[in-house]
């Protein structure tokens, strides 16, 4: 075919520019460390790399709320092992109380240390968070947990206001976990106790009185009624902190996965990509020589 | 004495030729130059008898080395290129735009709906509530952010649009002159050579703007017109084109020759025009709606939610700020496609689901899982909210790599058709270097000729005198 003489300059024009796109290309993913530089390098694998991406993104967020639900699960169980010394110190004490050969003043003594830990119950009962939300009210957190009325009867002053409802936090997709404890089986505790240390003072009472006895007994079955419970939520608090943990660590494993997959899928083979750099560099050289070679040709440098 | 004469026809041919040479070799880095050979013809003789060779050589005319049907190849190239290689840009901003995964709708989602599980862990928690609005708010961001680039893509192609319409009346007024000028030149016994050149360029610049077909008229000139057949230039007339802005954004193509008007309704109207038409139809459109229908879903499906729950006082979210509803959709919206709405209150966001439980979460878990809910996406059909952006990023990227391939094929078929016609009408120095040398041995040998006969004819004088 004939070949016009400014062929030689357009090939040459095309070579070269084909040749740098394609070095700029391989010094763009060196530089990144990245395969895909614009969706369109590779669609389906930069779709599977952002849908590893929103899943990661989830990932991270359960896992945070995993960590936030630890530490509220262990104030919990703090404030719940609060509550269990005082029902101890006070089934202990009416233990005491129960032996007959106490006197009067011994019981009223006693009594007013039931009176304290009957007080550090209904608190702890009570107890709020930093924005001044009730922790044992189930889901009604603006109301108490337990409502003293003073001016009731002894043995009903005390009313469980809060809701024995669930909060429950999301840990997974789809997978929620309960984070609250609530402690509404505290009211009539504290009415026995209240009971209790009314009867106690009574002045003149008498702990062989039948009907003192009864109120004792009454009381000691109420608090260790109380006492199961409690124990039972600080059991299932444990539960809840072992599946916590169980499932962080299958978020880690997932996640890890996710990651090594990301890796494998968007990241640079630098060793392929240096081959390639090699080859463009050589193909480059050879054209520029080849067009000196071919446009030193002439025949009028014959004539 | 024919012998003289005959040598002077050589020579003034052979000083045609070199001139012509000249001309090409001159011309060896024009663009668009057409070679031109010197045609020679021998002289039939004049006086009777057989032993009369001729009356020399004569040039009738000049060679221009042309072929139309590479010249059609060419411009069907350009028109193919260009409508390639328009697009390419936008894509690429678009991609670049969203394929970013950190400022993309798909983080922004990420952020809003792990503000909403975060907010799960205590739901009455003020702080947390608070973050649920920031992360909205940020999402809503990042949707306007995203519409901000495709309507500016859409008047940076309207007005490109425009341009290129005035270019292409241009062009078609130029060829229309240069016509004009072929014809006249043509019929005056002119060489037209440069004029066709310099009218062939112009239809090669229109062919890019939109894709012609060009028939050859009889008296030099060339008709062109739109591939479904609209004319565009008519021997030293042309046409003028118009873009006549329509109400919803989009435009109209008219097109008006002497006293007759068109509407364009063509789809494939090819070169930077038809391009332009592509990528507004089939990317850009789209991809606006789709951005529309997802932020239209967000607002729809998570207002609808959050209506169907408490606030932190127990009341109903009202239709009206500050408890009303999250996000606000105006499609056409000026300032943006999603807002949230002013002055609403962490404490009225309605995660519950009994007004005398705020504690109660089951309203949040709702409005966390309308993450997974189907929403109706443009041209996506029905995909999960949470993952409509990937989908859309993904057509864009297999629409840009589709059109890189066709691009590279068009450059490619293009470059081969300017070869194939440079092979035909370009200039090679070599060649060029050889006929120089020849016509002025022809020359050269002519002159000898003349001297041959001058020396003939002295020795006749001489032979009388003695």
């Amino acid at each position: 075919m004939r070949v016009a003489s400014t062929q030689y300059h357009t090939t040459m024009n095309t070579a070269l520019q084909n040749a740098s796109y394609r070095l700029e290309h391989v010094m763009q993913q060196m530089a990144s460390g990245n395969r895909i530089m614009v969706p369109s390098d590779d669609p389906v694998t930069s779709v599977r790399i952002a849908r590893l991406n929103r899943e990661e993104a989830a990932l991270d967020q359960y896992k945070e709320n995993i960590g936030a639900l630890r530490s509220r699960l262990q104030q919990n169980e703090a404030l719940l092992d609060g509550s269990v010394s005082d029902i101890l110190q006070a089934r202990d004490l009416l233990v005491w109380a129960n032996d007959g050969g106490n006197t009067t003043e011994d019981v009223a003594a006693m009594a007013n240390a039931l009176a304290a830990l009957r007080d550090s119950l209904f608190y702890s009962s009570n107890s709020v968070d930093q924005e001044g939300r009730f922790l044992f009210s189930g889901t009604a957190t603006a109301t108490k947990t337990i409502t003293l009325d003073p001016a009731a009867a002894s043995g009903a002053r005390y009313t469980a206001t809060g809701n024995s409802d669930s909060q429950k936090v999301v840990v997974g997709n789809g997978v929620t976990q309960t984070a609250n404890s609530t402690l509404q089986e505290m009211a009539p505790l504290l009415n026995l106790l209240d009971r209790t240390i009314d009867t106690l003072r009574t002045p003149g009472v008498q702990v062989n009185d039948p009907a003192v006895q009864a109120v004792l007994v009454a009381t000691l079955d109420g608090l260790d009624t109380g006492l199961n419970s409690i124990n039972t939520k600080i059991a299932t608090i444990g539960g809840a902190q072992n599946t916590l943990q169980t499932l962080e660590d299958n978020h880690g494993n997932v996640s890890l996965s996710n990651r090594q997959a990301a890796l494998t899928l968007g990241q640079l083979d630098y060793g392929d990509a240096a081959v390639k750099l090699n080859g463009y560099t050589t193909a480059v050289q050879a054209t520029q020589k080849a067009y000196a070679k071919v446009s030193a040709l002439s025949l009028f440098d014959m004539i | 004495m024919s012998i003289i004469n005959n040598a002077l026809t050589g020579a003034a041919a052979s000083q045609i030729a070199l001139n012509t040479v000249s001309q090409n070799i001159a011309n060896l880095m024009t663009p668009g130059y057409t070679r031109q050979g010197t045609l020679m013809v021998s002289q039939r003789a004049t006086q009777a008898g057989t032993v009369s060779p001729g009356d020399g050589v004569k040039v009738p005319s000049l060679i221009r080395f042309s072929d139309s049907y590479k010249s059609q190849q060419m411009w069907q190239a350009a028109s193919e290129l260009s409508q390639r290689s328009i697009p390419q840009p936008y894509l690429t901003q678009l991609e670049q735009v969203m394929g970013d995964d950190e400022s993309s709708i798909n983080s922004g989602l990420d952020g809003f709906f792990g503000a909403l599980n975060a907010a799960s862990v205590e739901p009455t928690s003020l702080p947390l509530r608070q973050q649920v609005i920031t992360a909205a708010e940020a999402l809503a961001q990042r949707f306007n952010s995203l519409n901000q680039v495709l309507s500016n893509q859409q008047s940076s192609v309207s007005q490109q649009r425009v341009s290129t319409i005035d270019q292409i009346n241009s062009v078609s007024k130029s060829i229309a002159e240069l016509n004009n000028d072929i014809a006249i030149a043509q019929a005056t016994g002119t060489n037209a050579s440069s004029l066709i050149d310099a009218r062939d360029q112009k239809i090669d610049s229109l062919a890019s703007l939109v894709a012609v077909q060009v028939v050859e008229q009889p008296d030099g000139t060339r008709s062109v017109s739109l591939r479904d057949g609209q004319p565009l230039v008519v021997g030293s007339r042309s046409s003028n084109l118009s873009v006549q802005a329509n109400p919803d954004g989009s435009q109209t193509l008219k097109l008006a020759f002497s006293a007759e008007s068109f509407t364009i309704t063509s789809t494939r109207l090819g070169g930077q025009l038809g391009g332009l038409d592509d990528y507004e139809r089939d990317v850009l459109n789209p991809l606006r709606q789709s951005v529309s229908d997802l932020a239209g879903s967000v607002a729809e499906k998570v207002n609808t939610q959050l209506a169907a729950g408490y606030t932190m006082s127990g009341a109903t979210p009202t239709p009206a700020p500050p408890n009303g509803p999250l996000f606000t959709f105006d499609a056409s919206g000026s300032s943006g496609v999603l807002r949230v709405v002013d002055g609403v209150l962490a404490a009225d966001l309605a995660f519950s689901s009994d007004p005398t439980k705020p504690g109660n979460s089951d309203n949040l878990l709702k409005v966390i899982d309308v993450k997974n809910l189907s929403v109706t996406v443009g041209s996506l059909g029905s995909v999960r909210m949470g993952d409509a952006n990937t989908q859309m990023v993904g057509r864009l990227a297999m629409q840009s790599q589709q059109n890189q391939a066709s691009l590279a094929t068009a450059e490619t078929v293009r470059n081969q058709s300017e070869e194939s016609w440079k092979s035909t009408s370009g200039v090679n120095q070599d060649e060029e270097a050889v006929s120089l040398m020849q016509y002025q041995q022809m020359y050269q040998a002519n002159l000898k000729v003349i001297a041959v006969a001058n020396q003939l004819f002295d020795s006749t004088l001489a032979m009388m005198a003695g």
